[in-house]
Order: structure tokens, then C-alpha cells, then sequence
């Protein structure tokens, strides 16, 4: 079954189409960045922009699946107080994975073998169509505990104004080294618990 | 539009409305798409069948999706009345593979009156598979006009 086939079915977005979806692609892990490799305390601006259509929205909030209108239709929106369509607390993901695609820092969450403990976000200012966001990313902690790699990221989102608009703590669990993760890329078993 | 909630009308120990979902490899497939997060994990069942990341042969539900789910609680529950989450964190317990069927819920745990417009409640969340095993809890807080 070719997995990238049946998932081009779901595409309706330009950022899902330009997106570089084969996260087993041989090229892209020597762009990666390894668990023992992570410098705590590296912060980057992540060069690229996040600009924030309506499609972006509504295409997330369909996939989760979740139809409320809130996540739609503008009118009803703005009835129910919000300012516009509103974004799903977890469209944080899309963002972060959209602005992360390019190897370097940050793009340990497109490690094949990755696994995910739970997350810390914080919200500040909405989402809106129209927002054009940045990120500020720091490799804020990694630990081992019961034999397996943790480490975590504060991503710092801003808008085109300077605003913050969220603070999201995102943890993984990852293979160890580049050896680990090239076990994974040949299908076996790369991690050590 | 449904009656509208109000800081006012809740108490601790309300529980809120259940979302239950049960999890397909099309489901996962969409959301890989909507999220970007097109790990194999969640997206190749042929590549799991070796692999076995989770220990088992499977495709699983991305945590995003289960985290996504939990708070789908939250907002079925609040922003049709302008509610908005304030903060948000989970710890996913176990594994949630192709073939589960979920429910997610959650119970209002704290109450915080801080003023007109700034008002906002705590939450427990909790997700439970078809065994009634857990497979996510959280603690979100969210504002109430």
C-alpha cells in the first residue's frame, strides 16, 4: 500500500501540497537533528512564515474531526463572540510541523521512531485569518528516565504585529542517535525501552 | 444556537457532554494531512507491521489527535458562548491503535473569579478506549464570559 498515495486524497490546502510529506525519505534524516546532538538553551527564529488562510482552519478542525461552526462560518463566529472563525486549540500542530519541514533545529518532531508524552500550551492572543506568525523556537530540556530520551521544546508564536500568541511546551520521546533512527528508516525496531 | 453558558451557571463538578470516536486508518490518514505530522507511525500500516515503535504491529492515533479529541470537549462544551482555553496540558498514557474506540470527557474541577470577562474554570480531562483503560488525562483552564 503506498500510504503517501491514499493520504494525497485528503489534500485540499496549498500548504498540504507543497508540503514535503515523505518522512521517511533517506535525504531528509541527514537533515535531521538527533536526541544526542540538541543543545539546551539553542534558540533559532525560524526563518519562514506562517500566513494564516481560512482553509488552514477549517482544514485542521475537519481532520480531527470536529464540525462545529465556530471552526467555519464567520457569522456564526462572531455571534457566539469570537472575532472570525475560530482556530482549534491544537492548530499549534500544523503550524509547528508547516515551519519546521526544513531540516536543522527543530526537526526532531519528523523523527521516524518519535513518541509523544503529553504537551503544555498556552494561550495568549486568537489566531486569526490573516495572521502572519512566526516562531521562536528553544531547546529547553532533555532527560532520560526508564531508558528513554525525552526532550522538550518551547515554541514561542508570534503575529506580524510583535504579539504573543501562544507559549507551547511540546515533548517527544526519541531515538537516541542517528544510528537508531536509521534502523527505523529500515523498518526494524530502533529504540532502547 | 444552544443556551449560552455563563461563569454564573457553573459548578465544580458539572461534567461535561462526552465525545466518543472510534478510529479508522482513513481517520488517521486525515488527520496526518490536517496536522502536517505525516510520521510513519500513524500513517504506514506496512512500515508498523516491523517496526513496532509502540510494541505492537499497528498503525496508531496521533497524541496530537487524542490531544485534539480531549479538548474537543472543551470546545463543544464553551466557545459557542465565547469561551476560549487559556492553557492546556495532557499526558498520553498508552497507545491508542487503529480500531479503538475512544471517549473523552471531563469534569469541572475549579472555579476562578477574577473578573468580568477574565473569569475562567479549570477542567479535568480524561480519554478511555473501549476497555475503559485510560489513555490520556489533562487539565485545561478556560475562560467564561
Amino acid at each position: 500500500m503506498d500510504y503517501l498515495q491514499e493520504m494525497a486524497k485528503y489534500y485540499t490546502t496549498q500548504k498540504q501540497k507543497e508540503f514535503y510529506h515523505d518522512f521517511l525519505d533517506p535525504k531528509q534524516i541527514d537533515g535531521l537533528e538527533f536526541w544526542d546532538e540538541i543543545q539546551i538553551g539553542e534558540e533559532s527564529e525560524i526563518p519562514i512564515k506562517f500566513e494564516v488562510k481560512a482553509e488552514d482552519l477549517k482544514a485542521f478542525a475537519a481532520s480531527v474531526p470536529d464540525d462545529n461552526p465556530i471552526f467555519y462560518d464567520e457569522e456564526y463566529a462572531r455571534q457566539c463572540g469570537h472575532d472570525g472563525i475560530v482556530a482549534h486549540p491544537l492548530f499549534v500542530t500544523q503550524i509547528r510541523f508547516f515551519l519546521l519541514q526544513g531540516g536543522g533545529h527543530g526537526s526532531w518532531n519528523r523523527t521516524p521512531g518519535a513518541r509523544n508524552p503529553g504537551q503544555i500550551i498556552e494561550y495568549y492572543d486568537p489566531i486569526r485569518v490573516g495572521d502572519i506568525l512566526t516562531l521562536k523556537l528553544t531547546s529547553y530540556d532533555k532527560w532520560i528516565k526508564r531508558g528513554k530520551y525525552y526532550m522538550r521544546a518551547l515554541s514561542q508564536i508570534y503575529d506580524q504585529y510583535g504579539n504573543l500568541k501562544m507559549r507551547y511546551f511540546s515533548t517527544l520521546i526519541l531515538p537516541r542517535t542517528k544510528a537508531d533512527v536509521l534502523r527505523f528508516l529500515k523498518g526494524e525496531h530502533g529504540l532502547e525501552a | 444556537m444552544e443556551s449560552k453558558l455563563t461563569f454564573e451557571t457553573i459548578k465544580c463538578g458539572d461534567k461535561l457532554p462526552t465525545v466518543k470516536q472510534h478510529l479508522s486508518q482513513e481517520d488517521i490518514w486525515h488527520f496526518a494531512v490536517g496536522s502536517l505530522d505525516m510520521n510513519p507511525v500513524h500513517c504506514s500500516p506496512d512500515w508498523c507491521r516491523t517496526s513496532q515503535v509502540f510494541g505492537i504491529p499497528e498503525t496508531v492515533q496521533h497524541g496530537q489527535m487524542t490531544l485534539s479529541l480531549l479538548t474537543k470537549v472543551i470546545t463543544n462544551w464553551a466557545y459557542s458562548s465565547g469561551g476560549m482555553m487559556k492553557t492546556f496540558e495532557a499526558k498520553l498514557i498508552k497507545p491508542v491503535p487503529v480500531g479503538s474506540t475512544c471517549t473523552y470527557g471531563g469534569e469541572v474541577s475549579e472555579l476562578h473569579p477574577v473578573k468580568k470577562g477574565k473569569d475562567f474554570v479549570a477542567v479535568e480531562l480524561w480519554a478511555l478506549d473501549q476497555d475503559g483503560e485510560k489513555v490520556a488525562v489533562g487539565k485545561a483552564q478556560v475562560t467564561i464570559p
